[in-house]
């Protein structure tokens, strides 16, 4: 037996869905403010099917819902009733098609289609004449039929050989027979745990023991339903010293891999509210995830291991707290000349595990010719080793420190900085100028560039000047070290950028 | 008589093995080979059998233009084209990303951790620690970034998983490398023992190795090419380097020739293109001629 309930304009859909669920777990949303219920094994809780129709009006009355029902013995015979005919239709089992047979044609039609987003008034089936109709209803219409009862009369192999596939499936309609089964809808699932503290607390020593009593059920529920976390949302609700002032403090942490440790998901969480602490006390706390799922790992035998998402990610997290936001990660050399210049982007290695990275720079650009070995690096370990000479590195001065120069027919002869550990003294021997300039292109949105004056709205991650324009020397020391100094053009200031080493 | 009883004492328990400090002669280094980190340099990696070892602290050292920065990012290449991931703890923030580059460094398996960009001698570090937590009573400047750095290394080794983890303290002024309690170093030696991780100390003097691990003190003569200053240009540096090494007996010296690309001549192969941009650097003695 199925029960369908059929809500008016302006019903709220999820008030609906409620109602449904209060009596039945295999619900269908089959449109717009319209469900089915199977009734299997309601009978023994409730009684007749008649007692169940008034106990589901009753129900939907109580929140404020006008629902028309009709209960059939298929689904198809129990939406059709209850579109067509206003309160409560009860259909005995075996009788659909006889109940359906003065039900109009054009109810097949509307059957036949995808149900729309906005729900209508079901009173009336649609007029004939306020739309085009199918060509099926015409030729139906042709042939003299007015009512479903007519169509299901007709013998069903000469509807088939006539209509085809579809005339013969608007047939089994027109008789209340179910093409499908019902399909349970299942309802959205929450990941989400909230907690309401008898006083606030104040501090991230009690707010982790709160935590972990959040993320145990929820670490349990993701291993039930086979889930990962692919975010973690917690939502802290401050109070503040006068109780009156409220507000909440979101943070949201995007994570690496998807996760259910508990006790990982309670390490990256206390790492980032110490790195962005609450401004008042707690007085309730909710900690929701964003599920997705289950990741599945196969470990090669061929390449090194390496360290888990769950790892890292703390990993990261506690070096960030330690250094700062953005000081920790990978850097990748940026398509710019700018002395210095570079990014930093997040420390994913799984992203570069391919073999074409383990290859040695001239080979990093061919084409891997055997893609079952896309895995495995086709190029011997030998093979793989660094630039087979040494490249001279320098140690670079993040921000350039300033120098004294002095100068002897256009050659730096003597540099002095201030700077402890660079005791400076006379040119030895130098090489340069080497003259370097660029982005005179870009407009000048900043002050310009000092660099020994650093900005404070400048990013440490790229020398902040939108040009440059300076000379360079290569320059040995009497102290023996080796040093890249430059002088910038417009000011006529040295400094000193970095020490070959 | 005492002499001769202790000698015949000394000479049973050496028979026997039973007292190690005793016998000259140490136990025989078991080569393994996944015991090293390879540097990449054939002549050096054949001169310590095959490279740092792993499980022990080795140390770099020497003065500023002696050729560590270039040994340091060498390993670190030779460690990443394994298919390794390695970690460097920048204390002072020193690394220039076009040498990592140039060395041959696959950047996506560098974990890079940068410490304050401090230009040493103002002991001020740059305000660029943002949203860090800082504790009370934690000193400021050189030392708070030295302290920093070390938990930093400390994170990164008992993460674990990483074939070369690098402290870089290049820079640190040796008075702060002394405030250093030595007790810190036998930590970092006994999170780092046993483990696949090969973990070097750059410092500007010896500071701390562990038994098993290799001291190198570096010192370099750059090579100039030219006889002017409008053409002359640094080709490079011979780095000659000596290997302090009781446990494993690789003492000794040998010299590596490295060969600058940053040199102004050779700058079209910056970050891996063959085109120069929107410009070229251009001698000003081709200009002016």
């Amino acid at each position: 037996m199925f029960a369908a309930l059929y809500a008016a304009r302006g019903s709220s859909c999820e008030t609906l869905l409620d109602v449904a669920r209060d009596f039945s777990p295999r619900i269908e949303t089959c449109g717009a403010c319209e469900v089915v219920l199977d009734l299997a094994g309601l009978t023994r809780l409730l009684g007749d099917a008649k007692t169940i129709a008034g106990e589901l009006r009753r129900t939907a009355a109580d929140r404020g819902l006008r629902v028309r029902i009709a209960i059939a013995g298929t689904r198809t015979a129990a939406r059709l009733l209850a579109r067509d005919r206003a309160g409560i239709t009860i259909v005995e089992p075996g009788d659909e098609a006889r109940a359906l047979e003065n039900l109009r044609l054009e109810w097949l039609e509307i059957f036949s289609k995808p149900e729309p987003n906005e729900p209508h008034e079901p009173h009336e089936p649609p007029d004939p004449g306020s739309r085009i109709p199918d060509p099926l209803t015409v030729t139906l219409r042709r042939w003299g039929l007015r009512t479903l009862g007519d169509f299901a009369a007709l013998p069903a192999d000469e509807v088939a050989a006539r209509l085809g596939q579809t005339g013969a499936a608007w047939q089994r309609l027109a008789r209340g027979e179910d093409a499908a089964p019902l399909v349970p809808s299942v309802a959205e699932e929450r990941f989400e745990q909230a907690l309401d503290l008898e006083w606030p607390i104040e501090g991230l020593e009690p707010l982790s023991f709160v935590l972990a009593r959040l993320l145990e059920p929820l670490s349990a529920h993701l291993e039930r339903r086979d889930r990962g976390a692919a975010a973690l949302h917690i939502r802290l609700h401050l109070v503040k010293r006068n109780g009156v002032t409220r507000e909440v403090h979101e943070r949201t942490l995007q994570l690496p891999a998807p996760m259910r440790d508990a006790r990982t998901l309670r390490t990256l969480a206390l790492l980032d509210l110490e790195s962005h602490p609450p401004s008042a006390a707690i007085d309730r706390v909710v900690v929701a995830v964003d599920p997705t799922p289950g990741r599945v790992i196969q470990f090669s035998l061929l390449t090194r291991p390496l360290p888990s998402p769950e790892q890292l990610s703390t990993l990261m997290a506690r070096l960030t707290a330690l250094m700062g936001e953005g000081r920790c990660g990978s850097t990748v050399t940026v398509d710019s000349w700018e002395p210095g210049a570079f990014e930093m982007a997040s420390f994913a290695p799984r992203d570069s595990h391919d073999a074409r990275s383990h290859a040695p720079h001239r080979l990093r650009d061919t084409e891997i010719k055997n893609p079952i070995c896309a895995s495995v690096p086709l190029w011997p370990v030998s093979a793989n080793s660094a630039a087979p000479v040494p490249r001279l590195a320098i140690r670079r001065f993040r921000f350039p420190i300033p120098a004294r120069v002095r100068v002897d027919r256009g050659v730096p002869v003597r540099v002095v900085s201030d700077r402890r550990g660079i005791s400076g003294g006379k040119v030895d021997i130098c090489a340069g100028p080497w003259r370097s300039s660029g982005g005179w292109w870009v407009a000048e949105t900043r002050a310009p560039y000092s660099p020994h004056v650093p900005h404070p709205a400048q990013s440490p991650h790229v020398p902040h000047s939108p040009h440059w324009d300076r000379d360079e020397w290569d320059v040995t020391l009497s102290d023996g070290a080796t040093y890249r100094v430059f002088r910038e053009r417009d000011t006529d200031a040295w400094f000193i950028e970095g020490v070959v080493d | 008589m005492a002499n001769q009883a202790l000698a015949r004492l000394e000479t049973a328990l050496r028979d026997r093995r039973l007292d190690r400090t005793l016998t000259t002669a140490l136990p025989a280094w078991e080569q393994r080979d996944d015991s090293t980190l390879p540097t990449g340099v054939a002549a050096f990696d054949a001169r310590v059998r095959g490279g740092l070892p792993r499980g022990h602290l080795s140390e770099m050292v020497g003065a500023p233009s002696s050729g560590r920065t270039t040994l340091m990012l060498q390993t670190i290449a030779a460690s990443t084209q394994r298919g390794e991931i390695a970690a460097l703890v920048d204390t002072f923030d020193r690394l220039d990303v076009a040498s990592a580059a140039d060395a041959g460094i696959d950047l996506a398996r560098l974990l890079w951790v940068r410490g304050p960009s401090i230009s040493l001698g103002t002991g001020a570090a740059m305000p660029v620690r943002a949203g860090a937590a800082v504790s009370p009573g934690e000193p400021a400047g050189t030392d708070a970034a030295i302290n920093r750095a070390l938990k930093a290394v400390n994170l990164v080794l008992q993460a674990g998983g990483f074939g070369c983890v690098v402290l870089d303290l290049g820079d640190a002024p040796p008075p702060a490398l002394r405030r250093i309690p030595f007790t810190t170093w036998l930590r970092v030696q006994r999170i780092v023992e046993g483990r696949d991780t090969a973990c070097l100390l750059i410092a500007p003097h010896p500071l701390a190795r562990s038994a098993g691990g290799l001291t190198l003190s570096l010192a370099a003569r750059v090579r100039w090419t030219g006889d002017a200053d409008r053409n002359r240009h640094l080709t490079g540096a011979d780095i000659n380097v000596r290997i302090v090494s009781p446990r494993r007996r690789v003492d000794g010296e040998i010299c590596i020739a490295a060969f600058a690309t940053t040199a102004h001549d050779d700058r079209p192969q910056r970050h891996g293109d063959t085109e120069p941009k929107f410009f070229t650097s251009v001698p000003l003695s081709l200009c002016g001629a």
